[in-house]
């Protein structure tokens, strides 16, 4: 596919990158498979509109970008309008468990199954998905996810504000399900 | 800065996006405010915690396929 020493200079630096794209990608698709083809494509489409790079410019965020555009154009149809969130008004998992007597930290959070969180983190509608996977997961600053996705840093951040409060709420449900924490008012935390 | 000063920055403080004069009057409030602290350990816990749970390896296979795919 490279067809110069300056292309092959280019994939290989764009493969540094390749856990981040995966990542974003499978909790994009929630598939592996549909990852692995959506990744693929954002690379070959990388390759082939590499001259569009600029050099010194966040690679991380370029690819990450092209790879979430593929994602709307070929598993949403690019209907971004479809990303309901349900309404949870401000919730604030810390001082609910708080007003319910638990310590928060080490009650709950201690007590949280990564695939709990992972399914919380999956159930969030892709557009408010997208914002805590490279803010949260990936680490990257308002300004570059803004960058990324194409939008003010004013929208990146009520899109974090609502899709945390989301989350928080999913945890929340799970941990009174699980029975970590009880919503009784009698402070009670499963041991 | 007040408790409710402190609550609405915290998410930006736990991001890493106030400016160096924020950061400084949230951390001398977080010093005095043991309740404002442990809010802050627990949206930075939470955090990691997600970011823990999202991190996954790319499967050896699919990552020497596409190096080869890309040589």
């Amino acid at each position: 596919m490279a067809e110069s020493p300056a292309q092959t200079a280019f994939a290989e630096e764009a493969l540094t990158h390749l856990d981040t794209l995966y990542r974003g990608a499978l909790r994009l698709t929630r598939d592996p498979d549909q990852a692995q083809d959506l990744v693929q494509e954002a690379y070959l489409r990388a390759l082939r509109y590499q001259h569009s790079y600029q050099q010194g410019t966040n690679m991380k965020a370029w690819l990450f970008a092209i790879m979430r555009n593929l994602f709307w154009d070929r598993f949403k149809g690019s209907r971004k309008e479809d990303v309901s969130l349900d309404d949870v008004g401000e919730f604030v998992l810390y001082d609910k468990l708080r007003d319910e007597g638990a310590k928060p930290e080490a009650d709950v959070l201690d007590k949280l199954a990564a695939t709990e969180v992972v399914k919380a983190v999956e159930k969030l509608p892709p557009l408010h998905r997208e914002v805590v996977l490279l803010v949260d997961v990936e680490g990257f600053s308002y300004k570059d996810a803004a960058q990324t996705l194409g939008v003010p840093i004013g929208t990146v951040m009520s899109r974090l504000h609502r899709a945390r409060q989301q989350l928080q709420k999913s945890l929340y449900d799970y941990a009174l399900e699980s029975g970590i924490v009880r919503a009784n008012g009698e402070h009670q935390v499963q041991q | 800065m007040n408790c409710k000063d402190c609550s609405e920055k915290l998410d930006r403080f736990v991001d890493r996006e106030l400016n160096s004069t924020e950061v400084l009057e949230l951390q001398l409030h977080l010093e005095s405010c043991p309740d404002c602290q442990d809010h802050y350990e627990f949206e930075a816990h939470l955090k990691r915690l997600v970011k823990h749970s999202c991190e996954c390896d790319t499967p050896p296979a699919f990552r020497e396929k596409l190096r080869q795919l890309l040589s």
